[in-house]
Protein backbone atom coordinates (compact mmCIF):
# COMPACT_ATOMS: atom_id res chain seq x y z
CA UNK A 1 0.00 0.00 0.00
CA UNK A 2 1.14 3.48 -0.53
CA UNK A 3 0.09 7.09 -0.52
CA UNK A 4 -0.94 7.07 -4.17
CA UNK A 5 -2.09 10.68 -4.24
CA UNK A 6 0.68 12.19 -2.14
CA UNK A 7 2.01 15.34 -3.84
CA UNK A 8 3.79 17.17 -1.03
CA UNK A 9 5.86 16.27 1.99
CA UNK A 10 6.42 19.31 4.18
CA UNK A 11 8.76 19.78 7.14
CA UNK A 12 7.89 23.32 8.30
CA UNK A 13 10.20 24.97 10.81
CA UNK A 14 7.62 26.97 12.76
CA UNK A 15 3.95 26.92 13.78
CA UNK A 16 2.88 29.72 11.43
CA UNK A 17 4.02 27.65 8.46
CA UNK A 18 2.31 24.55 9.90
CA UNK A 19 -1.01 26.39 10.20
CA UNK A 20 -0.69 27.87 6.71
CA UNK A 21 -0.09 24.38 5.26
CA UNK A 22 -3.03 22.88 7.18
CA UNK A 23 -5.26 25.71 5.95
CA UNK A 24 -4.73 24.79 2.30
CA UNK A 25 -7.54 23.14 0.41
CA UNK A 26 -6.00 19.67 0.19
CA UNK A 27 -6.27 16.33 1.93
CA UNK A 28 -3.55 17.14 4.43
CA UNK A 29 -2.45 15.03 7.37
CA UNK A 30 -0.26 16.02 10.28
CA UNK A 31 2.68 13.67 10.78
CA UNK A 32 4.44 13.42 14.12
CA UNK A 33 6.19 10.16 15.09
CA UNK A 34 4.38 8.33 12.31
CA UNK A 35 4.06 5.02 14.13
CA UNK A 36 0.26 5.08 13.92
CA UNK A 37 0.01 6.78 10.56
CA UNK A 38 2.17 4.16 8.83
CA UNK A 39 -0.13 1.50 10.24
CA UNK A 40 -3.10 3.21 8.62
CA UNK A 41 -1.19 3.48 5.35
CA UNK A 42 -0.35 -0.23 5.26
CA UNK A 43 -4.06 -0.99 5.74
CA UNK A 44 -4.85 1.14 2.68
CA UNK A 45 -6.66 3.81 4.67
CA UNK A 46 -4.67 6.84 3.52
CA UNK A 47 -5.23 6.56 -0.22
CA UNK A 48 -6.69 10.09 -0.45
CA UNK A 49 -3.94 11.95 1.37
CA UNK A 50 -2.32 14.62 -0.81
CA UNK A 51 0.06 16.26 1.65
CA UNK A 52 1.91 15.28 4.81
CA UNK A 53 3.04 17.95 7.25
CA UNK A 54 5.80 16.67 9.54
CA UNK A 55 5.55 18.94 12.61
CA UNK A 56 8.68 17.72 14.41
CA UNK A 57 10.71 20.81 13.52
CA UNK A 58 7.95 23.26 14.47
CA UNK A 59 9.08 23.84 18.06
CA UNK A 60 6.66 21.52 19.88
CA UNK A 61 9.39 19.29 21.33
CA UNK A 62 9.83 20.62 24.88
CA UNK A 63 8.67 19.55 28.34
CA UNK A 64 8.29 22.18 31.06
CA UNK A 65 7.52 21.54 34.69
CA UNK A 66 6.36 24.16 37.21
CA UNK A 67 4.02 24.53 40.17
CA UNK A 68 1.00 24.09 37.91
CA UNK A 69 2.23 20.76 36.52
CA UNK A 70 3.70 19.55 33.25
CA UNK A 71 3.40 20.98 29.77
CA UNK A 72 4.37 18.34 27.23
CA UNK A 73 4.84 19.44 23.61
CA UNK A 74 3.07 17.41 20.96
CA UNK A 75 6.27 16.07 19.38
CA UNK A 76 7.91 14.99 22.64
CA UNK A 77 8.77 11.31 22.27
CA UNK A 78 7.97 8.67 24.88
CA UNK A 79 11.73 8.19 25.39
CA UNK A 80 12.23 11.93 26.01
CA UNK A 81 9.38 12.06 28.52
CA UNK A 82 10.92 9.08 30.34
CA UNK A 83 14.05 11.16 30.98
CA UNK A 84 12.16 13.93 32.84
CA UNK A 85 13.10 13.73 36.55
CA UNK A 86 9.58 14.23 37.80
CA UNK A 87 8.21 11.49 35.53
CA UNK A 88 10.95 9.11 36.66
CA UNK A 89 10.81 9.83 40.37
CA UNK A 90 7.47 11.05 41.67
CA UNK A 91 4.60 8.79 42.78
CA UNK A 92 1.87 11.08 41.39
CA UNK A 93 3.24 10.57 37.84
CA UNK A 94 4.11 6.89 38.32
CA UNK A 95 1.15 5.75 36.20
CA UNK A 96 2.48 7.71 33.25
CA UNK A 97 5.96 6.27 33.79
CA UNK A 98 4.43 2.76 33.87
CA UNK A 99 2.64 3.32 30.57
CA UNK A 100 5.71 4.82 28.88
CA UNK A 101 7.78 1.73 29.78
CA UNK A 102 5.60 -0.83 27.95
CA UNK A 103 6.50 -0.24 24.30
CA UNK A 104 9.85 -1.44 22.90
CA UNK A 105 12.68 1.07 22.46
CA UNK A 106 12.02 1.31 18.72
CA UNK A 107 8.57 2.76 19.47
CA UNK A 108 9.58 4.84 22.51
CA UNK A 109 12.29 6.56 20.48
CA UNK A 110 9.88 7.82 17.87
CA UNK A 111 6.24 7.76 19.02
CA UNK A 112 5.09 11.14 20.34
CA UNK A 113 2.66 12.25 23.01
CA UNK A 114 0.70 14.46 20.63
CA UNK A 115 0.48 11.78 17.99
CA UNK A 116 -0.70 9.19 20.43
CA UNK A 117 -3.48 11.47 21.67
CA UNK A 118 -4.49 12.74 18.22
CA UNK A 119 -4.73 9.18 16.89
CA UNK A 120 -7.74 8.76 19.21
CA UNK A 121 -7.18 5.03 19.16
CA UNK A 122 -9.13 3.20 21.89
CA UNK A 123 -6.38 0.59 22.27
CA UNK A 124 -3.50 2.95 23.12
CA UNK A 125 -1.95 3.11 26.60
CA UNK A 126 -0.85 6.71 27.12
CA UNK A 127 -4.35 8.21 26.76
CA UNK A 128 -5.60 6.00 29.59
CA UNK A 129 -2.66 7.06 31.78
CA UNK A 130 -3.26 10.73 30.91
CA UNK A 131 -6.96 10.45 31.67
CA UNK A 132 -6.19 9.33 35.23
CA UNK A 133 -4.06 12.47 35.52
CA UNK A 134 -6.85 14.87 34.45
CA UNK A 135 -4.73 15.84 31.45
CA UNK A 136 -6.04 18.14 28.78
CA UNK A 137 -5.14 18.55 25.14
CA UNK A 138 -3.84 21.87 23.82
CA UNK A 139 -4.77 22.62 20.24
CA UNK A 140 -4.15 25.40 17.76
CA UNK A 141 -6.02 26.15 14.58
CA UNK A 142 -7.45 28.90 12.40
CA UNK A 143 -9.71 30.02 15.28
CA UNK A 144 -6.92 30.23 17.84
CA UNK A 145 -5.93 28.00 20.71
CA UNK A 146 -8.11 25.67 22.76
CA UNK A 147 -7.63 23.47 25.80
CA UNK A 148 -9.85 20.40 25.96
CA UNK A 149 -10.01 17.85 28.79
CA UNK A 150 -9.30 14.41 27.32
CA UNK A 151 -12.88 13.11 27.75
CA UNK A 152 -14.08 16.08 25.67
CA UNK A 153 -11.31 15.66 23.10
CA UNK A 154 -12.17 12.05 22.28
CA UNK A 155 -15.29 11.68 20.16
CA UNK A 156 -15.48 7.94 19.54
CA UNK A 157 -13.29 5.42 17.80
CA UNK A 158 -10.49 7.20 15.85
CA UNK A 159 -12.50 10.43 16.14
CA UNK A 160 -11.80 13.61 18.07
CA UNK A 161 -12.85 17.21 18.50
CA UNK A 162 -10.20 18.68 16.17
CA UNK A 163 -11.64 21.02 13.57
CA UNK A 164 -10.33 21.34 10.02
CA UNK A 165 -6.93 23.01 10.02
CA UNK A 166 -6.48 22.45 13.77
CA UNK A 167 -3.77 20.32 15.37
CA UNK A 168 -2.71 19.06 18.79
CA UNK A 169 0.15 21.22 20.10
CA UNK A 170 0.64 19.56 23.47
CA UNK A 171 -0.75 18.00 26.60
CA UNK A 172 -1.14 19.74 29.96
CA UNK A 173 -0.93 17.63 33.12
CA UNK A 174 -2.07 19.46 36.26
CA UNK A 175 -0.05 18.78 39.39
CA UNK A 176 -1.80 16.55 41.93
CA UNK A 177 -1.01 17.77 45.46
CA UNK A 178 -0.74 15.86 48.71
CA UNK A 179 0.04 12.22 49.32
CA UNK A 180 -0.77 11.02 45.83
CA UNK A 181 0.34 8.00 43.83
CA UNK A 182 -0.62 6.53 40.49
CA UNK A 183 -0.22 3.30 38.57
CA UNK A 184 -0.90 1.87 35.14
CA UNK A 185 -1.22 -1.74 34.03
CA UNK A 186 -1.65 -3.27 30.61
CA UNK A 187 -2.87 -6.71 29.65
CA UNK A 188 -1.38 -7.65 26.29
CA UNK A 189 -1.12 -10.73 24.13
CA UNK A 190 2.58 -10.22 23.48
CA UNK A 191 5.24 -7.66 24.29
CA UNK A 192 4.61 -5.58 21.18
CA UNK A 193 0.84 -5.65 20.83
CA UNK A 194 -1.95 -3.23 21.62
CA UNK A 195 -3.76 -3.64 24.91
CA UNK A 196 -6.55 -6.10 25.50
CA UNK A 197 -7.40 -3.94 28.51
CA UNK A 198 -5.40 -1.25 30.26
CA UNK A 199 -6.08 0.48 33.58
CA UNK A 200 -4.74 3.67 35.15
CA UNK A 201 -5.46 5.03 38.61
CA UNK A 202 -4.42 7.92 40.80
CA UNK A 203 -5.11 7.94 44.54
CA UNK A 204 -4.76 10.72 47.14
CA UNK A 205 -5.06 10.05 50.86
CA UNK A 206 -5.10 12.29 53.94
CA UNK A 207 -3.16 11.89 57.19
CA UNK A 208 -5.78 9.41 58.44
CA UNK A 209 -5.26 7.37 55.23
CA UNK A 210 -8.76 8.11 53.99
CA UNK A 211 -9.08 8.48 50.21
CA UNK A 212 -9.72 12.16 49.46
CA UNK A 213 -9.34 12.10 45.70
CA UNK A 214 -9.24 9.34 43.12
CA UNK A 215 -9.25 8.73 39.39
CA UNK A 216 -9.86 5.42 37.67
CA UNK A 217 -9.54 5.17 33.90
CA UNK A 218 -9.75 2.21 31.55
CA UNK A 219 -8.82 1.69 27.92
CA UNK A 220 -7.89 -0.98 25.41
CA UNK A 221 -11.20 -1.64 23.77
CA UNK A 222 -13.42 -1.27 26.84
CA UNK A 223 -15.28 1.44 24.91
CA UNK A 224 -14.81 3.54 21.77
CA UNK A 225 -12.17 5.55 23.62
CA UNK A 226 -10.35 5.44 26.94
CA UNK A 227 -12.72 6.56 29.67
CA UNK A 228 -13.10 7.52 33.32
CA UNK A 229 -14.91 5.04 35.53
CA UNK A 230 -17.03 7.01 38.02
CA UNK A 231 -18.72 3.90 39.48
CA UNK A 232 -15.37 2.75 40.84
CA UNK A 233 -14.27 6.23 41.91
CA UNK A 234 -17.44 6.70 44.01
CA UNK A 235 -16.75 3.51 45.96
CA UNK A 236 -13.14 4.48 46.65
CA UNK A 237 -13.68 8.13 47.59
CA UNK A 238 -13.95 8.56 51.36
CA UNK A 239 -13.00 4.95 52.03
CA UNK A 240 -9.98 3.55 53.85
CA UNK A 241 -9.00 1.64 50.70
CA UNK A 242 -9.11 -1.76 52.39
CA UNK A 243 -8.99 -4.93 50.31
CA UNK A 244 -12.78 -5.35 50.20
CA UNK A 245 -13.21 -1.78 48.93
CA UNK A 246 -10.62 -2.26 46.19
CA UNK A 247 -12.37 -5.46 45.14
CA UNK A 248 -15.76 -3.70 45.10
CA UNK A 249 -14.33 -0.84 43.05
CA UNK A 250 -12.89 -3.31 40.56
CA UNK A 251 -16.19 -5.12 40.29
CA UNK A 252 -18.04 -1.84 39.73
CA UNK A 253 -16.16 -0.91 36.55
CA UNK A 254 -18.46 -3.05 34.44
CA UNK A 255 -21.21 -0.46 35.03
CA UNK A 256 -19.34 2.15 33.01
CA UNK A 257 -17.73 0.21 30.18
CA UNK A 258 -19.06 -1.19 26.94
CA UNK A 259 -16.29 -3.47 25.67
CA UNK A 260 -15.88 -4.56 22.07
CA UNK A 261 -15.09 -7.96 20.63
CA UNK A 262 -12.23 -8.26 18.17
CA UNK A 263 -9.40 -10.62 17.23
CA UNK A 264 -7.62 -9.81 20.51
CA UNK A 265 -10.43 -10.64 22.91
CA UNK A 266 -14.16 -10.97 23.31
CA UNK A 267 -16.24 -8.33 25.04
CA UNK A 268 -16.98 -10.83 27.78
CA UNK A 269 -13.27 -11.44 28.41
CA UNK A 270 -12.52 -7.70 28.42
CA UNK A 271 -15.33 -7.19 30.95
CA UNK A 272 -13.91 -9.90 33.20
CA UNK A 273 -10.29 -8.75 33.08
CA UNK A 274 -11.22 -5.05 33.47
CA UNK A 275 -12.26 -5.84 37.03
CA UNK A 276 -9.00 -7.59 37.80
CA UNK A 277 -6.78 -5.01 36.09
CA UNK A 278 -8.48 -2.17 37.97
CA UNK A 279 -8.00 -3.84 41.34
CA UNK A 280 -4.36 -4.64 40.59
CA UNK A 281 -3.67 -1.08 39.41
CA UNK A 282 -5.20 0.23 42.66
CA UNK A 283 -3.00 -2.11 44.69
CA UNK A 284 0.06 -1.02 42.73
CA UNK A 285 -0.69 2.67 43.34
CA UNK A 286 -1.36 2.10 47.05
CA UNK A 287 2.04 0.50 47.46
CA UNK A 288 3.54 3.76 46.20
CA UNK A 289 1.77 6.07 48.67
CA UNK A 290 3.87 7.59 51.43
CA UNK B 1 7.76 13.35 -8.10
CA UNK B 2 10.92 12.65 -6.15
CA UNK B 3 12.48 14.97 -3.60
CA UNK B 4 16.17 15.40 -2.82
CA UNK B 5 17.58 14.60 0.61
CA UNK B 6 20.86 13.72 2.27
CA UNK B 7 21.61 10.87 4.65
CA UNK B 8 24.77 9.77 6.38
CA UNK B 9 24.57 6.00 6.23
CA UNK B 10 27.16 3.90 8.07
CA UNK B 11 29.56 6.82 8.04
CA UNK B 12 29.17 7.76 4.37
CA UNK B 13 27.32 10.83 3.11
CA UNK B 14 24.73 10.25 0.40
CA UNK B 15 22.54 12.53 -1.66
CA UNK B 16 19.38 10.80 -2.77
CA UNK B 17 16.23 11.46 -4.77
CA UNK B 18 13.42 9.67 -2.92
CA UNK B 19 9.72 9.14 -3.48
CA UNK B 20 7.69 11.31 -1.12
CA UNK B 21 5.98 8.34 0.51
CA UNK B 22 9.11 6.16 0.68
CA UNK B 23 9.97 4.71 4.05
CA UNK B 24 13.51 4.83 5.32
CA UNK B 25 13.49 1.02 5.03
CA UNK B 26 12.63 1.20 1.34
CA UNK B 27 15.36 3.76 0.64
CA UNK B 28 17.96 1.72 2.49
CA UNK B 29 17.06 -1.55 0.80
CA UNK B 30 15.99 -0.56 -2.69
CA UNK B 31 18.04 2.56 -3.36
CA UNK B 32 21.15 1.83 -1.35
CA UNK B 33 21.23 -1.96 -1.58
CA UNK B 34 21.51 -2.45 2.17
CA UNK B 35 19.73 -5.71 2.93
CA UNK B 36 20.51 -5.85 6.65
CA UNK B 37 17.21 -4.21 7.56
CA UNK B 38 14.44 -6.58 6.44
CA UNK B 39 10.90 -5.88 5.32
CA UNK B 40 8.87 -8.17 7.57
CA UNK B 41 5.52 -6.97 8.82
CA UNK B 42 6.11 -3.46 7.40
CA UNK B 43 4.01 -2.02 10.21
CA UNK B 44 6.16 -1.86 13.33
CA UNK B 45 5.32 -5.23 14.78
CA UNK B 46 8.32 -7.49 14.19
CA UNK B 47 11.54 -5.48 14.51
CA UNK B 48 13.55 -6.96 11.65
CA UNK B 49 13.81 -3.50 10.02
CA UNK B 50 15.49 -1.98 13.10
CA UNK B 51 18.21 0.60 12.39
CA UNK B 52 19.59 3.50 14.39
CA UNK B 53 18.73 7.09 13.53
CA UNK B 54 21.13 9.50 15.24
CA UNK B 55 22.07 6.72 17.66
CA UNK B 56 18.53 5.64 18.56
CA UNK B 57 16.95 2.34 17.50
CA UNK B 58 13.81 2.73 15.40
CA UNK B 59 11.64 0.64 13.11
CA UNK B 60 12.75 1.94 9.72
CA UNK B 61 9.48 0.68 8.20
CA UNK B 62 7.60 3.29 10.27
CA UNK B 63 9.76 6.22 9.20
CA UNK B 64 9.09 8.33 6.15
CA UNK B 65 12.54 8.95 4.68
CA UNK B 66 11.92 12.65 4.06
CA UNK B 67 11.41 13.24 7.78
CA UNK B 68 15.06 12.40 8.33
CA UNK B 69 16.86 14.68 5.90
CA UNK B 70 20.44 15.04 7.14
CA UNK B 71 20.18 12.25 9.72
CA UNK B 72 22.88 9.75 10.62
CA UNK B 73 21.76 6.16 10.01
CA UNK B 74 23.44 2.98 11.19
CA UNK B 75 22.35 -0.39 9.82
CA UNK B 76 23.70 -3.82 10.71
CA UNK B 77 26.15 -3.39 7.83
CA UNK B 78 27.66 -0.49 9.76
CA UNK B 79 28.45 -2.52 12.88
CA UNK B 80 31.71 -4.07 11.71
CA UNK B 81 34.81 -2.07 10.96
CA UNK B 82 36.27 -3.59 7.83
CA UNK B 83 36.82 -7.30 8.31
CA UNK B 84 36.65 -6.98 12.08
CA UNK B 85 33.28 -8.00 13.47
CA UNK B 86 31.47 -5.93 16.10
CA UNK B 87 31.34 -7.72 19.49
CA UNK B 88 27.62 -8.29 18.96
CA UNK B 89 28.23 -9.94 15.61
CA UNK B 90 30.94 -12.28 16.89
CA UNK B 91 28.83 -13.08 19.96
CA UNK B 92 25.82 -13.99 17.77
CA UNK B 93 28.07 -16.32 15.76
CA UNK B 94 29.68 -17.93 18.80
CA UNK B 95 26.43 -18.38 20.73
CA UNK B 96 24.70 -19.93 17.71
CA UNK B 97 22.08 -17.18 17.93
CA UNK B 98 21.34 -17.28 14.20
CA UNK B 99 18.89 -19.82 12.85
CA UNK B 100 17.13 -18.68 9.68
CA UNK B 101 18.81 -15.29 10.09
CA UNK B 102 15.81 -13.17 9.19
CA UNK B 103 15.56 -11.40 12.55
CA UNK B 104 19.31 -11.28 13.22
CA UNK B 105 20.20 -7.83 11.88
CA UNK B 106 17.24 -6.26 13.67
CA UNK B 107 18.04 -8.15 16.87
CA UNK B 108 21.62 -6.90 16.82
CA UNK B 109 20.51 -3.31 16.24
CA UNK B 110 18.03 -3.55 19.15
CA UNK B 111 20.75 -5.12 21.30
CA UNK B 112 23.12 -2.33 20.32
CA UNK B 113 20.66 0.25 21.66
CA UNK B 114 20.35 -1.77 24.86
CA UNK B 115 24.12 -2.03 25.36
CA UNK B 116 24.60 1.67 24.49
CA UNK B 117 22.13 2.57 27.27
CA UNK B 118 22.95 -0.19 29.71
CA UNK B 119 26.37 -1.83 29.15
CA UNK B 120 25.85 -4.63 31.68
CA UNK B 121 22.22 -5.72 31.47
CA UNK B 122 20.78 -8.65 33.44
CA UNK B 123 18.68 -11.27 31.68
CA UNK B 124 15.41 -9.45 32.35
CA UNK B 125 16.83 -6.23 30.88
CA UNK B 126 18.05 -8.14 27.82
CA UNK B 127 14.63 -9.68 27.29
CA UNK B 128 13.05 -6.22 27.65
CA UNK B 129 15.64 -4.80 25.26
CA UNK B 130 14.71 -7.22 22.49
CA UNK B 131 10.97 -7.22 23.26
CA UNK B 132 10.29 -5.29 20.06
CA UNK B 133 11.90 -7.97 17.90
CA UNK B 134 10.29 -11.19 16.81
CA UNK B 135 12.39 -14.31 16.14
CA UNK B 136 10.30 -16.46 13.84
CA UNK B 137 12.39 -19.53 14.77
CA UNK B 138 11.69 -18.75 18.47
CA UNK B 139 15.42 -18.99 19.16
CA UNK B 140 15.37 -16.46 21.96
CA UNK B 141 17.49 -18.37 24.50
CA UNK B 142 20.60 -18.26 22.34
CA UNK B 143 19.94 -14.65 21.33
CA UNK B 144 19.85 -13.72 25.01
CA UNK B 145 23.08 -15.71 25.51
CA UNK B 146 24.69 -13.80 22.63
CA UNK B 147 23.76 -10.40 24.08
CA UNK B 148 25.15 -11.48 27.46
CA UNK B 149 28.35 -12.59 25.77
CA UNK B 150 28.67 -9.33 23.86
CA UNK B 151 28.04 -7.30 27.03
CA UNK B 152 31.02 -8.99 28.65
CA UNK B 153 33.39 -7.89 25.88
Amino acid sequence: MALHKLKDFHTPGNMEDVLALLGKDAETLVLSGGTFLRGLETRGLLGDVEALVDIRKAGLHTVTTDVAGLEVGATVTFAHLQTIDEVKNTPWLAGLADALAYPPAQIRNIATIGGCVAASCPFFDIPTALMALDASVRTRGPNGVRQLPLPEFFAGMFANALEPGELVTGVAIPRAPGNTAGAFLKLEGNANDLAIVNAAVRITIDAGRTCTDVRVALGGGVAESALRVPSAEKILLGSKLDAATLQAAGDAVINDIDPMSDHRASAEYRRAVSRVMTRRALERAMARLN
Amino acid sequence: MKQMMTLEVNGEAHELAVEKDATLLKVLREQMGLNGPKRGCDSGGCGCCTVQIDGKAVYSCLCYALSYDGARITTAEGLSSGAELHPLQSAFVEAGAVQCGYCTCGMMMAAKQLLDDCPHPDEEQIRQGISGNLCRCTGYAKIVDAVKLAAGR
